[in-house]
């Protein structure tokens, strides 16, 4: 078993984000990057699966500012195979241009199974995960929480909204969108990593022939203007329940 | 003359006395060096390498202070007196037997009033020892208090000690009420019983007889006690010595030892017994299971399955049951349960707060704290947490603070203050204030913190601080048992003191002081002071330099926090500036080194909270608020403001009691 995961790594939200002077995409001095969470969640799923059944975990990354942390985290927690592409990833890259490129890296390493994240709050054109199973030509499903592989198959847990969970089986190879693992991604403890740092090394791959066209273009970037729309009803709470009938008539909900 | 017969009484009928009473007493001191040596052997063979043979003169004091006088026994008192009681009244005895030894084979000096004397002090440590007896018995059936076990093996230790000196009180009393020489009140007590003797009007035969008989029984007991010793809750006679002779010395209580290495340099994790060093297994068998750690224990108190007692005595009993198998089976596969997460499970471990009131109460100086972060350790190193601490570990690692927020705003409070602090990474400073994660981010105590500031600023202070270069100081990283990302810490924040120019560091938070004070690698401080901002304004207050110009008038009490009382020592410093600011002060009966913990410590602050019955902050309000008048408890640490201030909202005491940092009196006394 082959578990192939690509991953990328998006803007932290917790810092301040600065927008460009261009005004169509975020300052890059400013900007710090860390693991998509959906992708951590990918990489812990493959653990589970190879600490489960035995197999390989390869996990690919692009070369940005804190690829090495990622990658060496990876394979604290267990991952044999550390891939970092290396090209132009200018912010301008889409996910079609990188999926197509990713996917011709994947390809030769014939995997069973390419695990990603569902989604990353830096997607402007999709995920990745549609797009890779169709640059492979494998099944895919998505909003993931939960696998099980036997013989050639992966049973997995598909969450709908309400409540609602579906299991279905997928023949292999295939490319599943990971919502959640099977348990949450677990601790690394720092001494693990710095092991990792020494015994694990990372292999550099070029990503030949990005081609950026046929994405979305940003026309403009801006923060979330304030704007004073909030009204405080005060009152008795049947006072404030009938001016709030009152507003909802007013505004033609009711 | 009165003079000491050796062996008075007993016939000759099967060859001289002295044959079988050394006989049978050498044959059970050699049981007994036997099984001790199988007890020590397996802990200093099973255990890694520690070196405890240093500094040899503190070592004998200490066994003195510690194991002969009993100071730490005798700070309870009731325990207290009945152990003395015991413990000296044997000591005497075993004098007594080994001059007793001296006079029959080496030098004739037991008699005239030698012998007397040496009779009466024999005689009132018997009636000692009962008083002790009577008073252990009591407590442990009568009084029952919970700290104390109600197993056989107590009592088989205790009945087997009274047996024995009533025994020797029975063969003396024998004797006497057939000799009835005339000093028979030097030994005021035997002759009593010896009286008793007399009234069942006995002839002396019957009285020689009983005599050979008790003194028969009086050998055989002895004998049994030294057989069954190291099997027996006894073993504390030696063991305990030991382990006091053994204590630690070279470092400080809030210094944790690093992590331990394997051969190859790589970190070691202790997943058994093996990888515990001796003196950590002989702390297990030196617990005497007195309980007075149980007692002081704020986790236990709470309900949390803690205890730091049952911790030795689990260790002790996988000890005693797995040791042997893992020392045959070298390195190869246990087929043993494993010591972390089986014998000690993980929430035992992560209950403790590190308060270590255990290490400070512990009368044979167990360092519980140590063994249970050796054992955190592991659990970090298979990630296995609950998901808050997970979570805070991660912002750690990431942000510097575990409150997951931007290092870039970590001075925000500072940006409202009227006059700027200087940055002491640009500027030289004379104290450079490392302020620590939580007077930093908690939006409850930022407040606090710029008081602090206008303080400083007020006494003309030049300081300045290290605005987002600081990272959190690491003092409950390295407790939780993330000793890698303690040291990445360590190292973030040694590289950006590195290049600042100052004369000392000041804190306001105990967790931070400690870790920098005790840990931090000698050359980042290169000898220069680190200290709380209660012992600078203290000195300040000493000098001149600081004066107040109000009087408060309140009536407080205060809280020691445990990593600046208990672990490092301040505790007049604090009081001295409250009754500067003219303000009573009146303490909680749990105060100085015996303070309670806010249950904050570490790293419990960043834990899921357990079900507990009361948490260790409530009942500390409670004990707070049974003080007559008192309307303010006054704390010295961010982390006991927050927990303080949660606690008298839960427990209802919102308007009887206000939670104040004393920067807080200081600010409005001098204000
Ligand atoms: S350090 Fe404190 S919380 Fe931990 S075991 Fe000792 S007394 Fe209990
Ligand atoms: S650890 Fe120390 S204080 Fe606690 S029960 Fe044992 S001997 Fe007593």
């Amino acid at each position: 078993m082959h578990i192939v995961v690509p991953v990328k790594l998006v803007p932290d939200l917790v810092e301040e984000l600065v927008i460009d002077p261009s005004g169509t995409t975020l300052d890059p001095d400013t900007l710090r990057l860390q693991l998509n969470e959906f992708d951590g969640h990918a990489i812990e799923q493959a653990i589970l699966l190879k600490e489960r059944g035995g197999g390989q975990v390869t996990v690919m990354a692009p070369d940005v500012e804190g690829v090495d942390d990622v990658l060496y985290t990876a394979a604290a927690k267990g991952a044999d195979r550390l891939i970092k592409l290396c090209g132009n990833f200018g912010q301008s890259v889409n996910n079609h241009a990188m999926a197509c490129a990713v996917a011709n890296l994947i390809k030769p390493l014939q995997p069973d199974l390419v695990l990603t994240g569902v989604q990353s709050h830096s997607d402007l054109d999709g995920s990745m995960g549609p797009l890779l199973a169709a640059y492979l030509g494998f099944p895919y499903v998505g909003y993931i929480a939960g696998v099980t592989l036997s013989d050639g198959r992966a049973v997995v847990r598909k969450e709908y909204p309400g409540g609602l969970v579906a299991e279905m089986e997928v023949v292999l190879p295939a490319v599943l969108g990971i919502q959640a693992a099977d348990q949450p991604p677990r601790y690394v403890a720092f001494t693990r990593i710095r092991q990792a740092m020494k015994t694990a090394s990372i292999e550099e791959q070029t990503v030949e022939g990005l081609d950026v066209s046929g994405g979305p273009t940003v026309s403009r970037m801006y923060k979330p203007e304030a704007a004073a729309r909030a009204t405080m009803i005060e009152g008795k709470p049947d006072e404030v329940a009938s001016r709030l009938v009152e507003l909802f008539r007013e505004l033609g909900v009711l | 003359m009165p003079e000491r017969i050796d062996f008075w009484g007993i016939p000759h009928t099967w060859g001289p006395p002295e044959v079988y009473a050394y006989g049978i007493m050498g044959l059970a001191s050699l049981v007994l060096l036997f099984r001790l040596y199988q007890a020590v052997s397996l802990w200093w063979r099973l255990g890694r390498s520690e070196k405890r043979w240093d500094q040899l003169h503190i070592r004998v004091w200490r066994l003195i202070k510690y194991a002969i006088v009993q100071v730490r026994v005798l700070s309870q008192r009731y325990p207290g007196v009945m152990h003395i009681a015991l413990a000296w009244a044997f000591f005497v005895f075993l004098w007594g037997t080994i001059l007793a030894t001296i006079h029959s084979h080496f030098i004739t000096f037991l008699r005239g009033n030698t012998y007397l004397i040496y009779k009466l002090v024999l005689d009132l440590f018997t009636l000692v020892f009962l008083v002790g007896a009577v008073m252990a018995a009591y407590r442990r059936y009568i009084q029952r208090p919970r700290r104390l076990t109600l197993a056989p093996r107590f009592t088989y230790s205790l009945v087997l000690i009274v047996v024995i000196v009533v025994g020797g009180l029975a063969v003396t009393s024998t004797r006497l009420a057939v000799e009835r020489p005339e000093w028979a009140w030097w030994t005021p007590f035997a002759w009593l019983v010896g009286q008793l003797w007399l009234s069942t009007g006995a002839s002396d035969q019957a009285l020689l007889n009983w005599h050979l008989g008790l003194w028969a029984f009086h050998l055989l007991s002895a004998a049994t006690l030294f057989v069954t010793l190291p099997m027996s809750t006894m073993l504390h006679v030696v063991t305990g010595p030991l382990n006091v002779f053994f204590s630690k010395l070279d470092r400080p209580m809030g210094q944790l030892a690093p992590q331990p290495q394997t051969s190859a340099g790589e970190p070691l994790f202790v997943t058994s017994l093996r990888d515990l060093t001796w003196k950590q297994l002989l702390d297990s068998e030196a617990c005497t299971e007195c309980g007075r750690c149980q007692d002081a224990c704020p986790a236990f108190a709470a309900g949390t399955p803690l205890s730091p007692k049952e911790l030795m005595v689990d260790i002790r009993t996988a000890l005693r049951r797995d040791g042997r198998t893992l020392l045959k089976n070298g390195n190869g596969s246990d087929k043993v349960p494993a010591l972390v997460g089986e014998v000690v499970k993980d929430a035992i471990l992560w209950s403790c707060t590190t308060c270590g009131a255990c290490v400070r109460e512990c009368p044979v100086f167990i360092e519980h704290v140590d063994t249970m972060v050796d054992m955190r350790r592991q659990l970090v190193n298979e990630g296995r947490m609950d998901s808050m601490l997970q979570e805070a570990l991660a912002n750690l690692g990431r942000y510097g603070n575990s409150f997951g927020q931007s290092e870039r705003v970590r001075a925000r409070w500072a940006q409202t203050l009227e006059t700027p602090i200087k940055d002491a990474r640009k500027e030289s400073v004379e104290y450079l204030w490392f302020v620590g994660d939580y007077a930093s981010y908690s939006t409850t105590l930022t407040d606090i913190t710029r008081k602090t500031a206008e303080v400083f600023q007020k006494l003309g202070l030049d300081f300045g601080i290290l605005y987002d270069g600081e990272r959190n100081a690491g003092n409950d990283v390295r407790r939780v048992g993330e000793e890698g990302l303690y040291d990445m810490l360590v190292h973030r924040n040694a590289a950006v003191l590195s290049r600042c120019s100052f004369k000392a560091i000041i804190t306001t938070d105990p967790h931070s002081y400690n870790t920098l004070k005790n840990e931090y690698p000698r050359e980042v401080l290169d000898g220069r002071p680190v200290l709380h901002y209660t012992e600078l304004l203290d000195q300040m207050l000493a000098s001149g330099a600081l004066k107040f110009t109000h009087r408060l008038g309140y009536t407080v009490t205060y809280s020691d926090p445990c990593y600046l009382g208990r672990y490092n020592g301040v505790y007049d410093a604090p009081r001295r500036l409250i009754l500067a600011t003219g303000c009573q002060l009146i303490e909680m009966p749990r105060c100085g080194d015996r303070a309670a913990c806010c249950g904050a410590g570490g790293g419990r602050i960043w834990m899921e909270e357990q079900a507990v019955q009361e948490r260790p902050s409530e009942a500390r309000i409670r004990e707070a608020v049974k003080l007559d008048n008192v309307q303010t408890l006054v704390v010295t640490c961010p982390k006991d403001v927050t927990m303080y201030r949660d606690a008298v909202k839960t427990t209802g005491y919102e308007n009887r009691m206000a939670v104040k940092e004393l920067i807080e009196l200081i600010h409005a006394a001098l204000c």
